[in-house]
């Protein structure tokens, strides 16, 4: 990439469960003023505000309305993408290599426990060809995870053990939103939500805000600093049509990664990549991404698993914050993944640091089964 | 393009329910109506805006405001309208709404306007006008939610 | 060095009230349309912004998603932009920035909506509000315009009749346009004598809910100069966030007032910056802008700079903003005549760049169009987009 983009301060709210004691115009303004305030920056400083929101599960038919304020857009060039925080990190990074930004806040946010989120996820499939038979987002995941399970025949345990990995990590990030760590047994006795998957393996539904201060290299060196820099990005999409793509894949993600590897002068993602925040909406989003991401062959997610290759002393830590099965602020989850990235990179993310990351990976996704996906290389 | 004359079409439609979580500011605000039949608003520490509706928030200078003070009962219309039209899931016409700057605060705040004759819109019109004067006035039961008030021209 | 854009394909489906296509059709006919202007096959398209506002309306959420197949976006990158009534603008200025990041040559933009889908769009635009402070009161973008006209009568003495002049002018223009969805002559009196919707806006002040798609093709200066030997370059654009709170707008602690639209001002101080423009009413020739409503227009033409404060409604007796006049506003009939709102303001784009392009249907075009503006307003009068594109860049 001919010039690279300065991650210079972060902020996140508690991920947790109903915060109804919190609106969400509050949670907000919280991620936005701790993410100026890490950066060392006021909102007078910034020249763009770019967020991501999803108006149904906000319950506000034009979320940018309300939330645009706590977003610290008041007079300012905002605009607002939907697919995931993470994508709101694209088109800033696009705003700022165009060279028409210098320095701009990023904020992403979802209150799932405000919303009728079933209901929500049924209404994204069209009327004609796919509401009539049940279909909202677990169900749909489940057709995905009997697929990778029908071409790859895993034993029950290799994405029970996903779940056992990513809870045990959330035990250890206090900012989490569930951080009790589950068995192998609980995961495998827990009940079936959409056959093969269990309830243990789908991500909770959560409420958080992140932001996140991004700038130009011009103005990052201008500025004194020595940031993270974001030093490849990619993204794609795979068809709507559950029938023509190929559930057990995802060349959407495939795509997104070479594109991000190719900026980021990486050829080998196991050796070169020292941590990995991926959205693992369930446990077998996480198999199907390893394969996607290039850690591994089609079909050999398992054998990851099985030598303990993501475990935070394996080779390549893949959530060492816990992942989507520990926090699920829905819209926002990619937006935490970067962050969480960056986190590992600065070495402040406490009790769930991985000693000497250089290079990190986040992963996006948004859509049924990760229809769409977004990947950033991470660098010191 | 050609039409399809016997297209087809398909009855479908969602009940969303949500849990809005009040929040602090708006929690204090709503009580101080339901018990006390008060109206407070915040004031932002650095440009002492006082601003209603409330929020925990001053987005000119985007510092948290938490400093309250307490508005006058009565207020100046800063705008104002008169629905006579039907509108699916709204209320029945006709009705009439103003942003009323109550006195103390520095900006306007919307709610009925209820003690006027709406059957002849000019005249209404007439009445409703910028600048006049109205009064709060608190409902006998209030159950802590932006109908517990409405305006009432002087 | 900033890169230069230009926008080389347009397409706009008709637009009607009801479309018995899907979104995703829609869009894909007017992309389509903007491929075959541009000369290119989907094919070559690098990336793809989707223009989606709110999905309530038609019923289906994230129809982005839906819609990936039929505007060729399979295995692209593809993301949608949603800033209410302004989508349209903002999504094209996602447009140009993916261009002008360097990464792409190739961008389409597109959109569709079907506003009509549901019952009564204004049972929708209620729930724009803030749930615990505003909804109660039957609050839609009706009364949200009521309040500015409300107030611009009090600052300006703006009348009836004034307003109205605003509809005549935009349904004669929109005659000239296949596209447009509202046409015809009408008088000052059918404005003034039609229904009532919120004091004092009355039906023929108010725009359509409108059905149909918009597409634009956005390509690198080297793109350009190869397929097109008159593009229209984007020569500046902006966007800027107002408060949601209209009674934030009212009074001596306002920033400014909600009769007038001086945040849409600093947006085109900015986009006219980077254009090179230094004296609008000279150096522009169509403003094709967003005024849903009659009394907004008003507004709109005073922040783009043609005249001072309080001086549109004068001059909207006089021929000043007609095709004839001094600078042609909304030749197409603007979004008074039409408002699909997730792609109005892609619309007010597509009919601003198809002056510069030369490619205005006859009666449409604007001669020796130099400079257009665009612009896009979402929210509560809130979110503003201006696009300024022209025959040369900088």
């Amino acid at each position: 990439m001919a010039e690279k983009i300065a991650i210079l301060g972060i902020g996140m709210t508690k991920i947790d469960g109903a915060m109804r004691d919190t609106k969400l115009d509050d949670l907000v303004f919280d991620a936005a003023s701790k993410a100026l305030k890490d950066a060392s920056l006021t909102r007078k400083d910034m020249d763009g505000i770019v967020i991501a929101a999803c108006d149904e599960l906000d319950g506000r038919s034009i979320s940018s309305m309300l939330e645009a304020a706590p977003s610290g857009s008041y007079l300012k060039d905002e605009i607002k993408v939907t697919d995931d925080g993470a994508y709101a990190v694209i088109l800033a990074s696009l705003r700022i290599l165009s060279e028409h930004f210098n320095l701009s806040l990023v904020v992403s946010w979802c209150k799932m426990s405000e919303a009728p989120v079933s209901d929500v996820m049924r209404m994204r499939w069209d009327p004609f060809y796919h509401r009539g038979f049940g279909l909202n987002h677990t169900a749909t995941a489940g057709l995905m995870a009997g697929a990778y399970l029908h071409k790859y025949k895993v034993s029950e345990d290799i994405s029970a053990r996903v779940v056992v990995k990513n809870r045990q990590n959330g035990s250890r990030n206090k900012n989490a939103h569930l951080q009790k760590p589950v068995t192998l047994d609980e995961v495998k006795a827990s009940p079936i939500v959409s056959w093969p998957l269990k309830m243990l393996e789908f991500a909770p539904e959560s409420d958080g805000a992140v932001a996140v201060v991004l700038a130009s290299e011009r103005k990052a060196k201008e500025l004194g600093r020595q940031p993270i820099w974001v030093t490849g990005f990619g993204w794609a999409v795979d068809s709507y049509y559950l029938g023509d793509r190929v559930l057990y894949d995802s060349p959407s993600l495939r795509i997104a990664a070479d594109k991000a590897y190719k900026m980021a002068e990486i050829n080998k993602p196991l050796k070169e990549i020292d941590v990995a925040e991926i959205s693992d909406f369930s446990s077998y989003h996480e198999l199907i991404a390893y394969e996607g991401l290039g850690f591994c062959g089609p079909g050999k997610a398992a054998d990851l698993i099985r030598k303990g290759v993501t475990e935070n002393k394996g080779d390549l830590p893949v959530n060492p914050s816990g992942g989507l099965l520990s926090s699920n602020p829905y819209t926002a989850a990619g937006l935490f993944r970067v962050a969480e990235a960056y986190l590992q990179l600065v070495g402040r993310a406490d009790g769930h640091q991985i000693p000497g990351v250089k290079k990190a990976l986040a992963q996006a996704s948004t859509g049924f089964c990760a229809q769409g996906n977004a990947v950033f290389v991470l660098s010191k | 393009m050609k039409k399809h004359e016997e297209a087809m079409t398909l009855k479908g439609g969602w009940s969303v329910e949500y849990n809005y979580a009040v929040g602090p500011t708006g929690s204090k605000f709503f009580t101080a109506l339901k018990d006390e039949a008060k109206i407070i608003a915040p004031k932002c520490p650095k440009c002492n805006l006082v601003m209603l509706p409330p929020r925990s928030f001053c987005e000119r200078c985007f510092v948290p405001a938490d400093e309250w003070v307490e508005v006058g009962k009565e207020g100046t219309i800063q705008a104002f309208t008169i629905v006579p039209y039907f509108f699916e899931s709204l209320p029945d016409p006709p009705y009439a709404t103003a942003l009323v700057m109550l006195d103390g605060a520095n900006t306007a705040m919307a709610n009925f306007v209820k003690n006027v004759d709406l059957s002849n819109l000019k005249e209404a019109a007439k009445k409703l006008a910028i600048g006049k004067r109205v009064k709060v006035v608190f409902e006998k039961k209030r159950e802590g939610t932006i109908n517990d008030f409405h305006y009432e021209l002087i | 060095m900033k890169r230069n854009a230009a926008i080389i394909g347009v397409g706009e489906t008709p637009f009607t009230s009801r479309q018995d296509y899907t979104n995703p059709e829609l869009s894909q006919q007017a992309a389509l349309k903007a491929l075959e202007m541009a000369g290119m096959t989907m094919d070559e398209i690098e990336a793809v912004v989707y223009s989606m506002a709110p999905a309530e309306f038609l019923g289906v959420l994230d129809p982005d998603k839906w819609a990936v197949g039929a505007v060729g976006g399979l295995n692209k990158p593809f993301m949608r932009v949603h800033t209410g009534g302004a989508t349209g603008g903002s999504a094209a200025q996602a447009g140009y920035y993916h261009v002008a990041s360097g990464i792409f040559d190739s961008v389409l933009v597109v959109g569709a909506d079907k506003v009509r889908e549901c019952k009564d769009s204004q049972q929708v635009l209620n729930t724009i509000w803030d749930p615990m402070y505003e909804r109660q009161f039957g609050l839609t973008t009706i009364t949200m315009a009521a309040y500015q006209a409300v107030r611009r009568m009090y600052k300006y003495g703006t009348t009836e009749e004034q307003m109205a002049r605003v509809a005549v002018r935009n349904w004669a223009n929109a005659m000239n346009n296949p596209s447009a969805h509202l046409k015809g002559k009408i008088t000052v009196e059918d404005v003034i004598t039609s229904p009532y919707y919120s004091w004092p806006i009355k039906r023929l002040d108010t725009c359509p809910s409108s059905a149909g798609g918009a597409a634009i093709v956005i390509v690198s200066e080297k793109k350009a100069k190869k397929l097109c030997t008159r593009p229209a370059w984007i020569k500046g654009c902006h966007e800027i966030a107002n408060t949601v709170f209209m009674g934030d707008q009212m009074g001596g602690a306002a920033d400014m007032d909600y009769a007038d639209w001086d945040e849409l001002a600093m947006a085109a101080k900015v986009a006219y910056r980077q254009a090179g423009i230094v004296d609008p009413l000279k150096e522009i020739q169509v403003a094709d802008v967003y005024a849903p409503f009659t009394v907004t227009e008003l507004a709109i033409v005073e922040a783009l700079g043609f005249c001072r404060k309080g001086e549109s409604e004068k001059l909207n007796e006089s021929n000043f903003f007609d095709m004839d006049g001094e600078v042609a506003v909304s030749p197409s009939g603007g979004s008074l005549c039409n408002n699909p709102i997730a792609v109005t303001a892609l619309c007010r784009v597509c009919d601003a760049a198809l002056q510069v392009l030369g490619k205005a249907p006859p009666k449409m075009q604007v001669k020796n169009v130099k400079n257009a503006v665009a612009t896009g307003i979402g929210g509560s009068f809130q979110f503003h987009t201006i696009m300024v594109v022209g025959s040369d860049h900088n």
